[in-house]
């Protein structure tokens, strides 16, 4: 079988159990054998995702929520990468900071939503902050075992050829700990879904989140589905963005 | 480039993991002359990387002292694979040059020049993991020679080659120390390779490593190592060498 071939067969392999479920939920529902207002065929909650899509109800909340998730996966990453690196550098830092972080890193994330609440108030600085929060010890965790696992003869090469510490850290370090960096960093993106889907939940009127509590409260299962439906995208298409930016970043591992 | 100055080793002893713990070198004394190539064997575990990567100043000496040739700037070849597997043939050749502040373009052209004589030239792009292993300790030894230190510092960069890459590299190795003129302190376990390469070789002791014996290399150049064992002499000089290896 050629190359193509083989792909090809691949795909329709892997599609044949999502078709066949979608398949016999479409049946199970439109003939009754399943409550159709709890579980509405997968025709009407197409119709209703396109309907929302194109009323602008949709785009919109999926903006909010993107906006959201990616501000707090930056001010989380950043901080991360940089405070990991420091911390595979320094030991002093690594005394400093790995008990805390250890122990912070442990607390379930949607556990700090009324604190963060109360020192931030019912806005955006909050969802921000409860994204960040998360993604910030997974990267700082990653940065750091990443330099740690770094091989001794790179830093020994680099140094011998009079790398100094902030040398050595743009040119080894930091390259060297980038697949594992951007391992946590895949890790960082799923928990920052889950975590502003929960806050959204919780403390918002718009976003993905929102929508989705919201429908079910209302009863309205189809526009419910239609949020899940937008956020399951979202987590993709934010998921196959990173691989994007780890292709261009790390050449080497292509 | 000052090429000048010996390589002076007095009394060097170094102890692993402070007072207790293992000593590698003890009170070794070693002279190398300016712009020789000097080989180091040694049995396993003796201390012959630790003698390198000390005066590489990677580690620290216990005591004794060492004066390096002219500015006393250094290359290094690691023993193992050393290449950045996140730079490219050409870039990882450039990078001590990136590190003195070299130019772009004059980077370039040197990376370039040095892996053309090492027959990389169609390969300056291609990263590490791309490379066969020989070409790999090519691009190592091309990263050496680029930042033209007056001592060149190599630990077995050759033990993991089939026979066949390792005589082409040797010959390759050898042409860029001639046309440079730098000292070369180059480790190896294999005694013929020393030979081939070598104006001295020096044999360390079991650990602690101390200099157990220094001999002069007696045959002209150009050598072979496959065509080694028919020159004259040959037979006495690996035995020499052998001998004082056993201990
Ligand atoms: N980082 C280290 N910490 C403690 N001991 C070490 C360390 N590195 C080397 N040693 C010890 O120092 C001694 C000399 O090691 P070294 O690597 O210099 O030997 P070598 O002659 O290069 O051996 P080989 O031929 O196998 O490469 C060994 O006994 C080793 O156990
Ligand atoms: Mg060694």
């Amino acid at each position: 079988m050629s190359a193509p071939m083989r792909v090809l067969r691949a795909i329709a392999i892997g599609l044949i159990l999502p078709v066949a479920l979608v398949l016999l939920w479409q049946v199970a529902s439109s003939r009754e054998w399943i409550n159709s207002l709890f579980y509405p065929a997968p025709w009407d909650v197409m119709q209703r995702t396109w309907d929302q899509a194109s009323g602008g109800k949709l785009p919109h909340d999926a903006r909010v929520t993107t906006g959201r998730l990616l501000a707090g996966f930056a001010f989380g990453a950043a901080p991360g990468l940089a405070v990991g690196l420091a911390a595979g550098v320094s030991r002093t830092i690594r005394q400093l900071l790995y008990p805390l972080a250890t122990a912070l890193y442990v607390v379930p994330r949607i556990a700090m939503l009324p604190l963060v609440l109360v020192a931030f108030g019912l806005n955006d600085e909050a969802r921000v902050f409860m994204v960040a929060f998360s993604v910030f010890f997974i990267v700082f965790f990653s940065a750091l075992s990443g330099v740690e696992q770094v091989d001794r003869i790179f830093v020994d090469a680099a140094r011998a050829f009079g790398a100094g510490k902030v040398r050595l850290a743009a040119t080894v370090l930091l390259p060297a700990s980038a697949p594992a960096v951007f391992a946590g960093l895949r890790v960082a993106m799923g928990f920052a879904l889950i975590v502003i889907v929960g806050t959204e939940f919780l403390a918002a009127n718009d976003g993905l989140g929102a929508r989705i509590w919201l429908s079910y409260q209302i009863f309205d299962f189809p526009s419910m589905y239609a949020g899940i439906i937008a956020v399951t995208a979202l987590g993709v298409l934010l998921a196959w963005a990173l691989l994007a930016v780890e292709w261009l970043a790390v050449p080497w591992r292509r | 480039m000052d090429v000048s100055g010996e390589l002076s080793i007095r009394g060097l002893t170094v102890d692993y993991g402070g007072a207790g713990g293992v000593r590698a070198l003890q009170a070794l004394d070693l002279e190398v002359e300016p712009g020789s190539f000097h080989a180091i064997l040694g049995p396993s575990g003796c201390g012959k990387s630790t003698l390198i990567k000390v005066l590489a100043g990677l580690i620290p000496r216990t005591a004794g002292e060492a004066r390096l040739p002219g500015d006393g700037s250094v290359a290094y070849v690691p023993q193992g694979n050393s290449c950045f597997p996140w730079l490219r043939a050409e870039e990882n050749v450039a990078y001590g040059l990136k590190l003195r502040g070299v130019g772009r373009r004059e980077r370039a052209e040197r990376a370039r020049d040095l892996l053309k004589s090492l027959g990389l030239e169609q390969f300056s792009r291609a990263f590490p993991g791309q490379l066969s292993e020989g070409m790999r300790q090519r691009v190592a030894i091309a990263r050496a020679f680029a930042v033209e230190a007056p001592l060149l510092l190599m630990d077995e960069p050759l033990s993991a080659l089939d026979f066949q890459t390792k005589i082409a590299v040797q010959a390759e190795l050898v042409d860029l120390w001639r046309d440079r003129r730098c000292t070369v302190l180059y480790v190896t376990h294999d005694i013929d390779e020393a030979l081939t390469l070598a104006d001295r070789v020096s044999v360390l002791s079991a650990r602690p490593g101390r200099v157990a014996l220094t001999a002069e290399v007696p045959f002209a150049r150009p050598r072979h190592q496959a065509g080694l064992r028919e020159q004259p002499g040959y037979a006495a000089a690996f035995r020499k060498l052998y001998e004082a290896i056993e201990g």
